[in-house]
């Protein structure tokens, strides 16, 4: 019996090894629990591409598979790499505006299992079409990935997921930093403030996102 | 026959290798490839050629048809065959196990004074030595010697370990009616694979490539390569993703007859690490790629890759990478960075300047005051045919976000946004 509890406890141990509930970035304060659906929402220059890009870079250096759900062809790899993505552990869709081939996408991606994270960016697209989505499926994705390793991530302009997300974020930019003087400026960070649409009474909590040029890498 | 094996020994064996593997193979599936030649084994071809004389006759006919000049034996063991194979002098007759006692003991792997000795006493030949009892010789020889006796008296012999195996393996199904549609015929090429993937089973192998050849009506092939980046032998998988790559570019023609071929590889490795983390089987990734590039087409899903380039987009999409799920070991602190998202295709803008400075933008979707702006980036390149040419400014736009605005020769444009 003793060998016994020794093998559970060692099981426990693979079990616990293999992948962490929550996903927590630290610089941000921010954590994800994952087999959930995670949102963040925020009108233009809000820095919710800017967080996206901190939590893929944090799971694909790890080793992670993750997919990028791209509905209007907006990704730009050049700053994925910059946040620090390990691009080769990234799966990139482009949809072309198409938002029926991009929900369609999602949902193979989520069928397959084991992603790090799936990531569905919907910025770009109008507020009136994302208003269409049926909510079944976010409720969908939500049922196929529950107690699976996969975090899925929505991006947009206006929250669209609705009670089907654990966690919904709404991002905004307090101001845009620049430095120099005249006609000599240069952009170098944006202050973001950010709270949760699910914590009623929370209070918002503030972040940064610093501009990073080719002579700063 | 319960135990028999041929031995082919050349002279230039490296030279002779294929031509003998080929001879080898016309006889068994067994072959063992040896530094000298080849050995296999021939049981169970007595009802179909006949006797080992019969056997042996059929192998030197294929040499000399090869114009090969090799030595051959037949024999029920291993070691005895490739014994009589090396010390057969005619290359025009095969050696048996009854011409064994007349081999000299130079041929044996007798020690060298011990040689000395038996010649001494007058005993030069396998018969002469066995007319001595084992176990006096045993006794005064040691062990090496009894083993040399267990070779000639063909008591004890080590097994045939075949190092040859096929590469490939095909299988063909001619079809009684023409067939349009290709899903019509899922269920005939599950029977090929059965066949396939189950000779691979039998090797020990596995297969990462399957070729598909169609015959079609209009007297065309289409071929089809189907390649993954890992070896399996899931039969389902392999038949969705055959479905998937076939349904992606259809024959022309209506189908006369199907053809598989599987090249075999090694198995892959099953075992994983403790702490490795999750991620998607192999051929669930893949059945996924493949049905979404049927979905948004095949130049839209991929692995991004910075292209070293000057170029206004210095990115790509690698169609046929996969993901690999590596880890990166290295130190980084993390933290967030102002990334650029792209605008697909460029919004058009208005933009008025007052003194030489950047003062309002208007775009279909929204429209205010520039705040702040840094630039004129200047950006472009003479490479050959893609020659380009850009303006670029960082805006920040009252109310709204902080966009890349871009100006051509004729037009302003919005091309992403910082976000």
């Amino acid at each position: 019996m003793r060998n016994l509890s020794l093998v559970k406890s060692l099981f426990h141990l693979k079990e616990e090894q293999q992948h962490s509930d929550e996903v927590l970035l630290a610089s941000i304060g921010l954590s994800f629990t994952r087999g959930a659906l995670a949102e963040i929402a925020g009108d233009a220059s809000s820095g919710k591409i800017s967080l996206s890009l901190t939590l893929l870079a944090k799971l694909t250096r790890a080793g992670e598979i993750c997919a990028l759900v791209d509905a209007t062809n907006s990704f730009d790899p050049c700053s994925a790499e910059t946040a620090g993505v390990a691009l080769e552990n990234l799966l990139w869709v482009r949809c072309g505006g198409d938002i029926e081939k991009a929900f369609m996408a999602a949902d193979l991606l989520v069928q397959a299992k084991g992603f790090g994270a799936i990531w569905l960016n919907l910025s770009g697209l109008s507020k009136p079409l994302l208003r269409y989505v049926p909510k079944t499926y976010w409720y969908r994705f939500r049922n196929r990935i529950k107690e699976t390793p996969t975090l899925f991530l929505v991006t947009a302009e206006t929250a669209v997921v609705g009670p089907a997300s654990q966690q919904s974020f709404l991002f905004s930019r307090e101001r845009a930093v620049w430095s120099g003087r005249g006609r000599f400026k240069l952009l170098r960070e944006f202050q973001l403030s950010f709270h949760s649409k699910k914590e009623f009474q929370g209070r918002p909590a503030r972040t940064r996102a610093e501009f990073v040029y080719a002579g700063d890498v | 026959m319960s135990r028999a094996y041929a031995c082919i020994i050349s002279d230039d064996a490296k030279r002779d290798e294929q031509i003998l593997l080929a001879v080898a193979g016309e006889f068994s599936y067994a072959v063992q490839r040896m530094d000298d030649g080849v050995l296999f084994d021939i049981r169970g071809l007595e009802k179909l050629v006949g006797g080992p004389k019969e056997i042996a006759r059929r192998i030197v006919a294929k040499l000399k048809e090869n114009d090969l000049e090799c030595r051959v034996a037949v024999a029920d063991t291993t070691e005895t065959a490739v014994l009589l194979a090396r010390e057969n002098r005619s290359t025009d007759r095969a050696a048996f196990p009854s011409d064994i006692g007349h081999l000299p003991l130079d041929d044996l792997e007798i020690d060298g004074d011990a040689l000395g000795v038996l010649y001494d006493l007058g005993i030069g030949s396998v018969r002469d030595l066995l007319q001595i009892p084992r176990e006096d010789l045993v006794r005064r020889y040691g062990q090496e010697i009894a083993k040399v006796l267990d070779v000639v008296t063909r008591k004890k012999a080590r097994p045939l370990a075949p190092n040859v195996r096929e590469t490939s393996a095909a299988w063909k199904y001619d079809l009684d009616f023409p067939v349009d549609d290709f899903e019509q015929l899922i269920f005939v090429v599950n029977r090929g694979l059965d066949n396939l993937l189950g000779h691979a089973a039998h090797d020990a192998l596995s297969t990462e490539q399957l070729d598909i050849t169609f015959k079609l009506r209009d007297k065309t092939e289409k071929k089809y390569e189907i390649k993954t980046s890992f070896p399996t032998l899931e039969k389902n998988f392999w038949l969705k993703l055959i479905n998937l790559r076939i349904a992606l570019a259809p024959p022309e023609s209506e189908i006369m007859s199907v053809r598989v071929v599987a090249h075999f590889t090694r198995p892959r490795p099953d075992q994983r690490g403790l702490y490795a983390v999750s991620r998607p089987e192999p051929e669930s990734l893949l059945l996924t790629l493949n049905k979404i590039r049927k979905l948004v087409g095949e130049e839209n899903v991929g692995v991004p890759v910075l292209v070293d380039e000057r170029s206004a987009r210095p990115f790509s999409l690698d169609p046929e990478a996969m993901p690999k799920g590596k880890e990166r070991i290295e130190v980084r602190s993390e933290h967030s960075v102002v990334a650029l998202s792209y605008f697909e295709p460029p919004v058009a803008a208005d933009v008025w300047i007052k003194d030489n400075r950047l003062s309002f933008l208007k775009t279909q979707h929204f429209g205010g005051r520039v705040v702040e702006y840094s630039g004129v980036w200047r950006a472009g390149s003479m490479w050959w045919d893609k020659r380009w040419s850009l303006e670029e400014w960082d805006v920040e736009v009252e109310n709204h976000g902080v966009y890349r605005l871009a100006k051509t020769e004729s037009e302003w444009l919005i091309t992403g946004e910082y976000d």
